[in-house]
């Protein structure tokens, strides 16, 4: 039955309501999306977002059974990921859709995908589509995908997780563009995604798809749980810490190598909160290593509480030594116990061949040998329930941990040794949604619990700083701007912290192009090629830390200078 | 009418999936032992006097020539599996030792060596040598590049594994790390690339055989037989060695593609 008004909007539900098995995915819903309007669908993984946007495509999965009435006009559905064959060039690919929607030949297709292009903001010189989509970067694929939309021009553009997997900045950049064009055209465009995606941003309006219901999303927490705490004395100091990696020689036989962090320096203090935010490349995740000294970096000083942890995890002079009992070995393992890290894939940092128990009574018989070997097993078990899982956890073996428990199970083996800082490098990367939102609140309340240093490194600036004292801003091994967490999420100075603080907030970034590759780097300042502000000047000079005001650096020869035109 | 009160599925736990080439691996291993055990019980089915074996039935026959293809194979897959691993981990050692750029060599020179017609050689050997034993040595070296290939692959995804940096995390000393997390998880992944060297072997021997330059015929041989009775145009003698050897060439294969399909992380 179909509701046909006078102007029928291009996408109209009624009563929709999407079944699997006899679990209700989406519960009577009545949509209306009208032309030029921006629609985006949230929630986590496997709240049915792809079922309903097939279901509008009008291909339900299999399995799922559609009643209610659905009236959607010529559209065209991104798939997630893209679906593109990974060893045919790309171009030949998006230039058969487009083809096949406007019964065009091969050529004229090609031009209104180049068209598109233009529209996605890919300059000419980035266009490289006569390669297979499994050499291109990822973010060149979903350009090319968008830009195939806009050459289709359909009534209706359904997306599927759009742009998943891009950094935020480039995500944001292109789904405004798509929305652009959605609303300049006329166009019903359909987003979905998981909340952290993104996808709200552009929109005009989000609903959130949870327990078979569309409905106004939760905004996320913007406030630290409890009121941070001021930190105590400095402890872990890092000076000038760099990192480099060997290449294969050069043609001449000279050695090479790829420096990917340039002499860092950073103080973190008892019960201090240091938000390390970059995206892609910035070697955040290497300088999270570094301090850990795993593996210790190959220039500068990591000391812990007056002790030089590289000097200590340097391997003996003297080749194997199996009894490590020298003082060197007796401080690192003693920095061990205190510095412990959280891993970006929890479900990895496991061994697959003992159960988790096996693995956290090994870590204490190494890391606190003053314990008692039959009071270990409380400890574990105290341990289990402060992450937030039960006791019984121990006797599991990782495979059959849902990534979620993964996750925790990391933060009490993170919390076995009664550490004092902990190193987190993305500890959430591998949730979503409600479970991410979950698993950082545990995280934090084991931080105030236990008066905690912590150090997270994260790509969602607004998140990594909510919880924070202090952040830093990293671009490309570099460190692009650092101040106190509330400077740093109402007056960033520097421009990428002004895009990441954008994207993060669902804006526009005032950035254009895509991150360079660690082999492409462009002399002077990292960001040159995509800074709004960049001059002549930012080419010749990689700008300094300087201090602008009272505990607060930027890298930047422009940061006072205000955008031109 | 359907409860939808409970809490959102986020990430639906998938029916546990079934490990991936088990069924295969499990079928293989099935054949093969059932086509060791016929052919070790095939004398009992030859009445006493017809251990001549071109007097016996042709089935009965085959089984006998099968005693002398399978435990070959099996002698040369055992030496050519333990000459891969141990290339892999010599590599892995000189690595470790002296650099990345020998380990790097060492391997890169299996992997060439992996694409070569090795198999070429056991005929050769098999003309140029009558003793078994040399044979099989020259049989398991062809299938070494290979296992030491892949071997190899695995070793150093394992050594990249995250688990062995939360070990160390957890103060473990190298030896330790060895000892607790390194040989408990590389023993499945060496053993599957050793498998490979079973259908390698078994395919090189029936082919040098079956060239009539292969074992020697007192040990008898389906590749042998295949190439006597194909002379002779017999079909009657050339059908059961035929088909026995291609059964146990599918259940070789179908063993080493389960083990390294099941043994690949997803
Ligand atoms: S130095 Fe130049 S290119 Fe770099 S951020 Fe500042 S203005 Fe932009």
């Amino acid at each position: 039955m179909n509701h046909i008004s006078a102007k029928p909007a291009p996408v109209e539900t009624e009563a929709l309501t999407l079944m699997l098995g006899d679990r209700v995915l989406l519960d009577r819903a009545s949509l209306r999306v009208e032309r030029g309007e921006v629609l985006a669908f949230t929630g986590g993984a496997g709240s049915g977002k792809t079922a309903l946007l097939a279901a509008l495509a009008g291909q339900p999965p299999a399995g799922v059974d559609v009643a209610g009435g659905i009236r959607v006009d010529g559209h065209l559905l991104i798939a997630q990921g893209g679906r593109l064959a990974p060893r045919r060039p790309l171009a030949l690919q998006v230039a058969e859709v487009v083809g096949h929607h406007l019964g065009l030949d091969l050529r004229l297709a090609l031009r209104r995908t180049a068209d598109g292009l233009d529209r996605m903001g890919v300059p000419a010189a980035a266009r490289r589509f006569d390669l297979p989509p499994e050499q291109l970067p990822d973010s060149l694929r979903w350009a090319c995908l968008f830009a195939m939309a806009v050459a289709v021009g359909p009534a209706v553009l359904l997306a599927d997780a759009p742009a998943a997997g891009l950094d935020p900045t480039v995500r944001l950049r292109l789904l405004h563009r798509l929305a652009d064009w959605a609303r300049a055209d006329g166009v019903a465009l359909i987003l979905a995604g998981r909340p952290e995606d993104g996808v709200a941003g552009p929109a005009d309006h989000v609903l959130s798809l949870r327990r078979g219901r569309l409905l106004a999303p939760k905004p996320p927490r913007t406030a630290p749980l409890t009121p941070l705490e001021p930190p105590g004395a400095s402890r872990l100091h890092a000076r000038s810490v760099g990192m480099s990696y060997p290449l294969s020689p050069g043609p001449k036989g000279e050695a090479r190598t790829l420096a990917v962090l340039h002499g860092i320096d950073l103080d973190l203090r008892t019960g201090e909160t240091l938000a390390l935010l970059g995206e892609t490349g910035s070697a955040k995740a290497t300088l999270a290593r570094s301090l850990l000294c795993l593996p210790p970096p190959t220039a500068g000083a990591v000391v812990w509480m007056g002790r030089d942890l590289m000097a200590a995890s340097a391997p003996p002079a003297t080749g194997e030594d199996a009894d490590n009992s020298g003082p060197d070995h007796v401080g690192l393992r003693r920095a061990r116990r205190d510095l412990q890290p959280l891993f970006p894939d929890p479900a990895a940092s496991f061994d697959p061949a003992m159960t988790i128990g096996a693995q956290f009574d090994l870590a204490l018989e190494s890391l606190r040998p003053d314990i008692a070997a039959d009071r270990r097993d409380h400890r574990i078990d105290e341990a289990l329930e402060e992450a937030g899982l039960r006791p019984e956890a121990a006797l599991r073996w990782p495979a059959a941990l849902t990534v979620a428990e993964a996750a925790h199970a990391g933060l009490a083996r993170a919390i076995l040794p009664e550490p004092r800082v902990l190193i987190a490098d993305e500890p959430a990367a591998s949730l979503s949604a409600e479970e991410r939102e979950t698993f950082l609140d545990t995280l934090m309340a084991v931080r105030d619990r236990r008066r905690l240093s912590l150090v997270l490194a994260t790509d969602r600036y607004d998140e990594g700083l909510r919880d924070a004292h202090r952040g830093i801003v990293m671009l490309a091994g570099r460190v692009v701007e650092s101040a106190d967490a509330e400077t740093l999420r109402t007056a960033p100075l520097h421009p990428y912290s002004r895009a990441m603080l954008a994207a993060s907030r669902g804006e526009r970034p005032a950035l254009e192009g895509d991150a360079p590759s660690a082999f492409g780097q462009p002399t002077g300042c990292p960001l040159r090629r995509r800074c709004p502000l960049a001059r002549e000047f930012c080419a010749q000079a990689v700008p300094a830390l300087e201090e602008v005001a009272p505990g607060h650096h930027v890298a930047c020869h422009y940061w006072d200078t205000p955008a031109e035109g | 009418m359907a409860e939808f009160d409970q809490p959102p599925l986020s990430h639906p736990v998938p029916p546990e999936p079934p490990r991936a080439g088990l069924a295969r691996q499990l079928s293989g291993a099935a054949v093969l032992a059932a086509l060791a055990l016929a052919c070790a019980a095939a004398p009992l089915m030859a009445d006493g006097s017809a251990v001549h074996r071109l007097d016996a039935d042709p089935v009965a026959a085959a089984l006998l020539d099968g005693r002398g293809s399978l435990s070959f194979a099996l002698l040369a897959a055992v030496l050519g599996g333990a000459l891969g691993i141990g290339w892999a981990l010599l590599a892995g050692l000189l690595g470790n030792l002296v650099g990345n750029r020998v380990e790097r060599r060492v391997i890169g020179a299996a992997h060439r060596m992996a694409g070569w017609p090795l198999a070429l050689l056991v005929p050769l050997a098999g003309g140029l040598m009558g003793k078994v034993w040399l044979l099989a040595l020259v049989t398991a070296m062809t299938a070494a590049p290979a296992v030491a290939a892949l071997a190899h692959a695995e070793l150093s995804a394992l050594l990249r594994a995250e688990f062995l940096t939360a070990a160390r995390a957890a103060g473990l000393a190298e030896g330790e790390v060895l000892r607790r997390h390194l040989i408990p998880n590389l023993t499945r992944p060496l053993l599957a690339a050793g498998t490979l060297a079973l259908p390698r072997v078994l395919a090189a021997e029936s082919f040098a055989s079956l060239l009539g330059l292969g074992l020697p015929p007192a040990l008898g041989s389906w590749g042998a037989s295949v190439g006597l009775a194909g002379r002779l145009g017999d079909p009657v003698a050339f059908a059961p060695p035929a088909l026995l050897l291609a059964l146990a060439l599918w259940a070789a294969c179908a063993i080493a593609d389960g083990m390294a399909a099941g043994n690949r992380t997803p």
